[in-house]
């Protein structure tokens, strides 16, 4: 039965992007395996992108829908970039990347670049993210059949396709080029700054935009929209309707300026798969630290910590604190809650304002007194909570490494209120900076009182619900060096516990909303020390029930937390 | 009080994971003082055993004692006795060698100045003094068991549970771990570490234990266990393994 040796092999078979799907959807198969609760957290994610997909729908194909071709363009420009430039950013800061096909299982098989990054690529157009947009952007088709006929829609659902090629190529691109440069020890810290500061020029450039819509008329919106319309941005979505209006020559060129994109962000990330390939067998070079600096345990406690005692739970806190600097993964999000901090009130207080004004307002930006406390108040809870879901899985962050602190018999309320305590050295003067930069923009330093209070009353009762979320519902993260990798599923489960955790953190600060409202001139100065009485009460009430839960569900916990090998 | 009782008491352990039966039943006795091998073949269930019994997994059924103390009953006690080194798990690696002793000796509510004097004293021993402030995640392997070991005997503790003390381990750090052991078994310790070592085992060990398919196969002294023959043998004997018949596989030769 033995095959000569000497038989000469036949040529390997080609590897082509076919196998890649068949593999992914493989291995979602397998994921679904047995498990019911992941099933029906798929379908969850389903329904929810079918939903917003519909949406989409609508708002794309109104313009052909109702008639309106003055509207076309500025809906697929604007619509089509904010499109790009969600797929470009939500990966970064919020959502993460599906990584069910990790490049560093691929190292070792004989593939090009090229088969690999064709395959990976094809592999990340199966997703349910990828057909919400698809479905979203047929509307563009509708609207350029609508106005130009056959041979507009025909080109509007190619422009159609590019464009979300483009969004997804961007995605991968772009998380793997700042993944890289996150395990990179020398431009780390470079490239977080660079990711905070990418995101935080969102909210100047919200402002800006806000501002330039109510005062602009059409004609110059329309002009915007032209602008944008021959950047890669809106250059797929916007060629159907440039077929309508019976300029053929441009939606060739715009069609031209997608691929030329699709091609140069694909060469961008097959440059930067490479080192996320090896990054994995080899992190990066030891770097050989000597100049040892005082005892063990003083080396533990970084200088922040200093005050506390030197038992458990100084320990713990060191640890912590240690942990959400060097995990590159806790430290995305600590960039996260930064940016978003900023962000979120300002939009609120002045986009919001400047919405409800509506067109008919002055235009200007003399806006502030259409803010008030408790809309300022409302939109502090919003940071408050936002910040603390980082907490929502803070056990799955460590893995297995758990381990140590159930061996050590750890009980559960000194590890939960250790866990606060280090987030708040981090979180707090965040929050409390936030609080500031938000009442000087806004020009009433006198609100300031009120912001922190509702800002600190939240965050303590985001704090004591996350602990019980973690606690009872931890997942397992992936071990790649890819900080913004997801489990396949994870994305839904992570999405309906931070939805779960937000609500319920933001129902039991509803008490300092309804005192604001109430006591009007007073609260501006009771503010303050009842938010801080109202957050440390909750937290600690959070950590003495959580941590009776956690005591019991300890291994447990463990289990979930260990990731799958 | 606690020398009347042994070092560590299984008794019907069992686990099962969805349909798979991976611990059915272990009963086991490690006598105080003893060095004890648990041996078997990938997929045994030793993990799962070791893990039971130092409050890391819940059994399904049974109960496991360190010294008396129930691990599942009265952990505290349990744990405060028993020094763990977990294989497959990863320890805090952001911190550098020094930080993790010194965390894992204040977790354990040791007094920091003893936490200072034993941490270099083991990083010492160990020869991991040269790493200096390196992060435990960029140490090599045997480091990683190493820092692991000495993270699990910082405390002092009276057994120690070792799961794979030997994988992935130069013969250099392998000789240097051996050793520590035989010392601390000598000033009256008790060692339990699984292995699929043959050599290891025989050569250090003063009782044997072979799991195989969740099940105790054989227990008893060294001698006992081997009898005439080599541990090899016996093991190999014991879990059913297949000999090469030279016909298959005749690809690998050019």
């Amino acid at each position: 039965m033995a095959v000569p040796v000497t038989a000469p092999e036949r040529p390997a078979r080609r590897v082509s992007a076919r196998h890649f799907v068949r593999l992914k959807l493989r291995v979602l198969g397998n994921n679904f395996r047995g498990q019911g609760w992941r099933i029906a957290l798929f379908i969850v994610g389903v329904v929810i992108g079918l939903w917003a997909a519909t949406g989409g729908f609508f708002a794309l194909a109104a313009p052909g829908l109702a008639d309106e071709p003055r509207y076309a363009l500025m809906v697929a420009a604007f619509g089509g970039g904010l499109l790009v430039l969600g797929w470009l950013l939500l990966p970064l800061v919020f959502f993460g990347v599906d990584e069910t096909l990790d490049p560093a299982r691929f190292a070792l098989l004989p593939l090009s670049r090229r088969t690999l990054v064709t395959g990976l690529y094809a592999a990340a157009l199966v997703s349910v993210p990828v057909l919400a947009t698809l479905i979203a952007v047929a509307g563009l088709v509708v609207t350029a059949g609508a106005l130009g006929g056959w041979a507009a829609a025909l080109v509007a659902a190619v422009g159609a396709v590019a464009g979300l090629l483009l969004c997804v190529a961007s995605a991968r691109a772009v998380t793997s080029a700042f993944a890289t440069m996150l395990r990179s020890r020398r431009v780390r810290d470079l490239a977080a700054v660079l990711l905070a500061s990418l995101a935080a020029l969102l909210g100047p450039l919200q402002i800006v935009v806000v501002a330039a819509v109510s005062r602009a008329d059409w004609d110059r919106l329309t002009g915007v929209a032209r602008v944008v319309g021959w950047t890669p941005f809106g250059a797929p979505w916007t060629a159907g309707i440039d077929v309508a209006e019976g300029r053929a020559w441009a939606a060739v060129l715009k069609l031209l300026i997608t691929v030329l994109a699709i091609g140069a962000l694909l060469y961008w990330w097959s440059r930067s798969l490479e080192s996320a390939m090896v990054g994995a067998a080899n992190a990066g070079p030891a770097r050989n630290q000597r100049g040892t600096v005082g005892t063990a345990v003083a080396q533990l406690f970084p200088r922040a910590v200093g005050w506390a005692r030197r038992d458990r739970f100084g320990a713990l806190v060191a640890r912590e604190c240690r942990y959400w600097w060097r995990d590159a993964r806790r430290r995305a999000n600590l960039i996260t809650i930064a940016v978003v901090g900023i962000f979120v009130p300002v939009m609120v207080n002045l986009g919001g304002a400047r919405f409800a004004a509506g067109a008919g307002a002055e235009a200007g930006f003399s806006v502030t007194g259409e803010s008030s406390p408790v809309l300022v108040s409302l939109s502090m809870i919003f940071v408050g909570v936002l910040a603390t879901v980082t907490l929502a899985n803070q056990f799955g962050f460590d893995g297995n490494a758990y381990a140590a602190n159930v061996v050590a018999g750890v009980p559960g309320r000194l590890e939960l209120r250790a866990r606060m305590t280090a987030f708040s050295i981090y979180v707090v003067p965040l929050l409390g900076v936030v609080a500031i930069v938000v009442a000087t923009v806004l020009g009433h330093p006198g609100w300031l009182g009120a912001m922190a209070g509702a800002l600190l009353a939240a965050y303590g009762t985001g704090l004591a619900i996350n602990g019980f979320v973690s606690v009872l519902g931890g997942y397992a993260l992936p071990e790649t060096s890819n900080p913004f990798a997801m489990n396949t599923g994870a994305g839904v489960a992570k999405s309906l516990f931070t939805l779960v955790s937000m609500i319920a953190s933001a129902v039991a600060a509803v008490p300092i909303l309804v005192a604001a409202a109430l006591l009007g001139e007073v609260w501006l100065w009771l503010a303050l020390p009842v938010g801080l009485a109202y957050g440390l009460g909750a937290a600690l009430l959070g950590a003495y029930l959580a941590g009776d839960a956690l005591d019991r569900r300890q291994p447990e916990l463990l289990a979930v937390v260990t990731p799958r090998r | 009080m606690t020398h009347e009782h042994p070092a560590l008491s299984l008794h019907g352990l069992a686990k099962r994971f969805d349909t798979k039966i991976a611990v059915a039943g272990v009963d086991l006795d490690v006598p105080t003082g003893s060095f004890y091998g648990l041996l078997g073949p990938n997929g045994a269930g030793k993990t799962t055993t070791l893990s039971m019994a130092v409050g890391l997994l819940r059994p399904d059924a049974g109960q496991a004692r360190v010294l008396g103390y129930d691990v599942w009953g009265d952990p505290v006690h349990a744990k405060s006795l028993l020094g763990v080194m977990p294989d497959g798990v990863r320890l805090f690696d952001r911190l550098s060698g020094a930080e993790l002793l010194a965390y894992h000796g204040l977790l354990r509510g040791m007094d920091p100045a003893v936490v200072d004097q034993r941490a270099a004293e083991l990083l010492d021993v160990l020869a991991l003094t040269d790493a200096g402030r390196t992060l435990v995640v960029d140490y090599s392997a045997g480091m990683k068991k190493k820092i692991g070991l000495a993270c699990a005997l910082l405390h002092g503790p009276r057994l120690l549970v070792l799961d794979e003390p030997f994988e992935a381990v130069d013969p250099v750090s392998a000789a240097l771990i051996r050793d520590i052991l035989h010392r601390y078994v000598v000033g009256g310790g008790t060692v339990v570490f699984s292995s699929h070592v043959m050599e290891v085992v025989e050569r250090l060990c003063s009782h044997v234990a072979i799991l195989a398919e969740g099940r105790i196969k054989r227990v008893g002294t060294l001698d006992e266990v081997r009898g005439a023959r080599s541990l090899e043998e016996v093991f190999v004997e014991v879990v059913g393994g297949r000999t090469a018949t030279g016909q298959e596989l005749s690809w690998l030769s050019r």
